[in-house]
């Protein structure tokens, strides 16, 4: 494909080369009061160089075009592919919005990138040498003036863009800050009417741009000179030139058939740099764009996640999942958010996961659910029902529970496909069962499409609360998942909302095992082990009942959350 | 074309401004025409001279005058051209100033309203977006238009001191380019703009359906049904763009054709025009490839014009902004000092497009130095109750008054009168210390550096590297919820105001943070009155009283210790909490 860009370009190079001979030759044959009828192959000649170098902008275009648009589908669909088989962990570690919006905007401006760098340095390399070595042909010493200037020209360019680029960084940076200042400013606004302070704060705006604005000025008179070198040097290289030449004419070194065909060909010359220039700042967002993909798609994604087989991971009340020192860190080596995590999980047990905020809870949950992935190095242990795993990203494990955080997470979809999201292939009378169980039907009711009612992005909002109960309709649905990780899936809900949420809950812990984290006491009677953790350890675990009788770390625990009482 | 003046019918945002900086926008047309002139008068004198030098005139003095001009037109044009670009930089920074100014005003009058419709604050982003949108409006659609048709101008009158029947033809040829070829354009890009977005949006969709849902897509074991749902909408993408770049490349290759054609009709023109003379020969080479740089200033129109259906969306968006102006009402004062009671005088409540009440005849007057709690299940109006004691919506029926005085005649005191702390307190992305500050503008350092002792975060501040001068970072991402929280306390402590209100402000804390916020606040608030919406019962021994909304009416009214004897519901909760 490149070489055939390669000799599309070529290809123009020449009929650049050809409609400017050819221009030239009409206007020399004018000059001359040659008749019309001699004019005439000329002209056309130059009209048909002329037209067929426009077509091949068109076909160059058409060549790069489909490999571009490939080039970016195909990462995409690779970042998708990845997004899926590292699952939560890499969003969390990207965060939300910055990969959403290298998926969509990100790879748009990646498609310009390829387009744009491309063709114009294939541009830049190509039709100035060919132009050149005519030049040379024709008249060398205005050519090795051409010759010359080229480098000097970048050279300046480089120069000025280095004295420039500092000072520019610096004030692009309070550009940036400048504008986030604005959106913070507008954000802030009901604590500002809070204050009373919203209405004044307007002419501070005012003051502060305007300001800004006096700052980006100075620096973008020297910003801009490094384009203005580009220009300045070649049209005035251009002029150089023309009075080259014009001396030359005078005193007969040169007739007027070549002086003119270097005049109409030396801007040609100039022009596959000044085009590169002129975008070359728009690619850079392309171009960031895709060393940000890259590195995503060069996270390693977790191997060996077939170890287990279906009837191996099945949970049943006689299975085990056990753990033995296993640590987890995020990037850091040295730092680990989870240290020496050592417990044996049983049957249909309820395991109860408690600690102040930043213990660890959540990451434990995920480890559990394989969206995190052990230290490996190290000597931990991890079996499920005898087999032993170095992680639980485990296809067959992960077919094995449902996970349901303090925000679920809605489809924009229907209702009915929402809840039937582990189970697409549930009926109706299932379905209704399921909203049943999960305290929803009133709800539903109230809906205008009831169950086919499109709710999630963009679509019906729906209340925390009714969010979780949708969560629990997927889990009532599915009868073959026996394993449930609840990660505070009440945390930000109102009491009464809690309460009615708890009875809806309760039932569905019947045969399952289920590991509940949480930071509030009354579900604490609800489990029958428990895990304290502080600082990434276990600091305890036994029965309530066991830990009530120590006075250990979960009785403290309990002391600092009760706070007073009536 | 109806479109294009209804969008600037009631327009405040843009043509005042072009009105405002005039003399500075004709300077910025100015230099774009003289750059462009510039650049042909160039290569026109320089065919000329070139044509000149080769008839051997006798003496090199005879060029002479044509040699200077080459050289200024070749300093000039890039002259022009930096400083074409700096003032219409400035210009646009001018304007996004005012811009600024004016959205922000826009949106104040409107604050509240519209951090209840969109919750999470991307409306304001895409404000600011529109902002920057209509900045480009200039730059690439005004700018390029109205200087290409000063010059397609020029040169039509230009030729017309020639031959007027040329200067009609080269009229209707370059008209092609500058009239025809826009008006296509954006008459085939209204529709294709329409279809875009709603596969954008669709993409949208999916993508952040597949990146938010990412976790239950990994274990469901759905990963094929989740990469072919992706492929519909990119395909559906990656088609529209192809054919949006096809009309492009077809629109560029018809506007550089017609460019060709009229070269060929300069050239027989002039070849025809100027044989009257020896002399006159030379103006032939001058005139035709004067064109070519001339063309450039043209072809980049159709473009230009043809991202106007983006930019039409951003304007309309941004007037609709001034559309729902309410009628001021005139504002009296009272002195903090003198509050004595708050009075909630048999309110009713529904808003504008409910069919249902929020609230019917709540009446409840708090008097200075209670401290009040408001529960109730979420949805019930605990938050518009808020609202009508802010003034900042209106009751249907009733009034909410101050000392007597009807709340919206306070509005300009409220910051004096009223300290609130809520769910998300905003930290702004500057210094600890002028965050605090916000609460009293005339605090001193000492003064902010006391009250931030009072919120117990002295010792962590203190310990950063820059103290009380670093930097919180967007939102506040650098603190804790429970930090962010204590930092809007100390503002509330400097702010001073006699009445307090809490909306839920512990709502994303676990329960140790929770308690221990709870404590410092009610015992450096000891002095005001406080109105406390909360979710939980914890610290419910804090308040004096508590009432239950429901239904839009006080469903339980008494004191805390009462209320746990008397009442199962009261008692259960709490014992809930408690995790009894």
């Amino acid at each position: 494909m490149l070489i055939v860009l390669a000799g599309l370009v070529l290809l123009q190079a020449f009929s650049i080369l050809f409609q400017g001979v050819f221009l030239s030759r009409t206007l020399t044959d004018l000059w001359n009061r040659e008749a019309e009828t001699r004019i005439l192959w000329p002209v056309l000649l130059f009209a048909g160089f002329f037209a067929l170098r426009q077509i091949l902008v068109m076909l160059k275009n058409r060549v790069m075009q489909p490999w571009a648009d490939q080039t970016v589908f195909d990462l995409r669909q690779q970042l998708l592919q990845k997004l899926v088989a590292i699952g939560p962990s890499i969003v969390a570690k990207q965060g939300t919005g910055k990969v959403v919006t290298m998926a969509l905007d990100g790879m748009n401006q990646v498609n310009t990138y390829l387009m744009l760098v491309v063709i114009k340095i294939f541009d830049m390399l190509i039709i100035p040498t060919v132009l050149l070595v005519y030049l040379f042909f024709l008249r060398w010493q205005e050519a090795l003036f051409l010759l010359v200037i080229f480098p000097v020209i970048i050279l300046f360019m480089i120069i000025l863009g280095y004295a420039a680029r500092d000072k520019a960084n610096r004030e692009f940076a309070s550009y940036t800050q400048l504008s986030n200042n604005f959106v913070d400013a507008l954000r802030g606004l009901p604590t500002l009417k809070q204050l009373g302070l919203s209405e004044a704060y307007a002419d501070n705006i005012y003051a502060v741009s305007e300001d800004h604005r006096k700052r980006v000025m100075g620096t973008l008179t020297i910003a801009i000179l490094s384009t203005f070198a580009l220009d300045f040097f070649t049209t005035l290289s251009i002029a150089v030139v023309a009075v080259f030449l014009g001396l030359g004419l005078v005193a007969g070194h040169i007739a007027l058939f070549p002086a003119l065909t270097i005049l109409i060909l030396a801007p040609e010359y100039f022009l596959p740099i000044r085009n590169f220039a002129n975008d070359y700042h728009a690619t850079l967002n392309g171009k960031n764009a895709l060393t940000a993909v890259l590195e995503v798609l060069n996270t390693p994604v977790p191997t060996d996640r077939n170890l287990l087989t279906d009837p191996q991971a099945a949970w049943t009340p006689d299975s085990q999942l056990r753990l033995e020192h296993v640590n987890f860190g995020y990037d850091t080596p040295d730092e680990t958010a989870l240290t020496d995590i050592s417990f044996t999980a049983n049957g249909y047990q309820k395991i109860g996961i408690i600690g102040p905020s930043g213990s660890g809870k959540s990451t434990l949950i995920n480890l559990l659910g394989g969206f995190l992935t052990p230290n490996n190095q190290d000597a931990g242990h991890i079996s499920v029902n005898g087999v032993t795993v170095p992680h639980l990203s485990q296809q067959a494990w992960q077919r094995q529970f449902l996970y349901i955080p303090q925000a679920p997470y809605l489809f924009h979809a229907t209702l009915a496909d929402n809840i039937k999201f582990y189970t697409p292939d549930a009926d109706d009378a299932a379905v209704s069962q399921a909203i049943a169980s999960a305290g929803l039907t009133d709800w539903v009711a109230t809906l205008p499409d009831g169950l086919q009612t499109e709710i999630g992005e963009g679509a019906r909002g729906v209340s925390g609360g009714q969010a979780q109960r949708i969560a629990l309709a997927r889990a009532f649905l599915d009868q073959s998942r026996r394993i449930l990780l609840f990660d505070e899936p009440t945390a930000h809900l109102d009491i009464e909302t809690e309460v009615g949420l708890k009875e809806t809950i309760k039932p569905v812990f019947a045969n399952h095992l289920v590991f509940f984290a949480t930071h509030r006491l009354h579900w604490l009677n609800e489990m029958d082990y428990l895990l304290v953790i502080e600082h990434g350890r276990i600091v305890e675990q036994g029965t309530p009942e066991a830990l009530a009788k120590q006075n250990g770390a979960y009785t403290a625990l309990r002391r600092e959350m009760g706070g007073d009482a009536l | 074309m109806k479109g294009f003046f209804d969008t600037f019918k009631h327009d405040s945002w843009v043509m005042p401004y072009l009105r405002k900086y005039r003399f500075l926008l004709v300077l910025v047309l100015l230099l774009g025409f003289l750059t462009t002139f510039t650049g042909s008068a160039l290569m026109f004198t320089s065919g000329y001279l070139i044509s000149r030098a080769a008839q051997h005139p006798f003496n090199i003095m005879l060029i002479y005058a044509t040699i200077v001009l080459v050289r200024a037109f070749g300093i000039a044009r890039p002259s022009f051209k930096y400083a074409e670009r700096l003032t219409s930089h400035n210009w646009v920074l001018r304007i996004v100033s005012d811009f600024r100014k004016k959205l922000y005003q826009s949106v104040e009058r409107d604050a509240v309203a519209i951090r209840q419709r969109h919750q999470t604050g991307d409306i304001l982003g895409l404000l600011a977006e529109d902002i920057a949108h209509i900045e480009n409006l200039y730059l690439r659609t005004v700018f390029p238009l109205i200087v290409g048709w000063l010059l397609y101008l020029f040169v039509v009158i230009a030729l017309g001191t020639f031959s007027w029947p040329f200067a009609a033809l080269m009229a209707l040829l370059l008209g092609v380019i500058v009239i025809l070829m826009p008006l296509v354009s954006v008459a085939l890009n209204g529709a294709r703009e329409f279809h875009q977005k709603q596969t954008q949006q669709r993409l949208y969709t999916s993508m952040t359906d597949a990146v938010l849902g990412v976790g239950d897509w990994m274990i469901s074991g759905r990963e094929k049904d989740f990469m072919d749902r992706q492929t519909g909408p990119l395909t559906d993408m990656r088609n529209l763009q192809t054919a949006d770049n096809k009309f492009q490349w077809w629109r560029d290759l018809v506007v550089q054709l017609m460019i060709g054609i009229i070269a060929v009709v300069m050239i027989y023109w002039a070849g025809s025009y100027f044989q009257t003379s020896h002399l006159a020969l030379n103006w032939i080479a001058a005139f035709v490839l004067a064109i070519f740089p001339a063309t450039d200033a043209f072809a980049s129109i159709p473009q230009g014009v043809s991202e106007w259906p983006v930019y039409q969306d951003s304007i309309k968006r941004v007037n609709q902004l001034d559309q729902n102006v309410v009628a001021p009402v005139v504002q009296t004062h009272l002195a903090a000092e003198d509050f004595k009671s708050l009075a909630i005088d048999h309110v009713d409540f529904k808003y504008a497009d409910g069919q249902q009440a929020v609230l019917s005849d709540i009446d409840w007057t708090i008097n200075c130095g209670d401290k009040v709690a408001l529960l109730g299940p979420s949805g019930t109006g605990k938050s518009t109750l808020l609202k009508l004691m802010l003034g900042d919506e209106q009751p249907t029926k009733g009034a909410v008054k101050l000392n007597g005085i009807t709340i919206d005649k306070l509005q300009n005191d409220r910051g004096k009168l009223f300290g609130v702390l809520d769910q998300q307190p905003y930290l702004f992305n500057t210094t600890i210390m002028n965050n605090v500050r916000l609460g009293n503008l005339s605090a001193t350092d000492d003064q902010v550096k006391a009250a931030i002792k009072a919120v117990e975060l002295d010792q962590l501040v203190e310990g950063l590297p820059n103290g009380y001068n670093t930097l919180v970072e967007e939102a506040g991402a650098r603190f804790s919820g429970g930090e962010r929280q204590r930092f809007a306390l100390a503002r509330i402590l400097l702010q001073d105001a006699p009445i307090i209100i809490l909306d839920e402000p512990t709502v994303s804390l676990d329960p140790i943070t929770e308690h221990e916020l709870l404590n410092t606040i009610f015992a450096l608030l000891r002095d005001k009155t406080i109105i406390w919406v909360t979710h939980h019962l914890e610290g419910i021994t804090h308040v004096d009283s508590v009432r239950f909304l429901e239904h839009g009416q006080f469903e339980m009214i008494g004191k805390p210790h009462d209320l746990y004897q008397t009442s199962d519901r009261f008692r259960s909760l709490y014992d809930l909490d408690k995790g009894r």
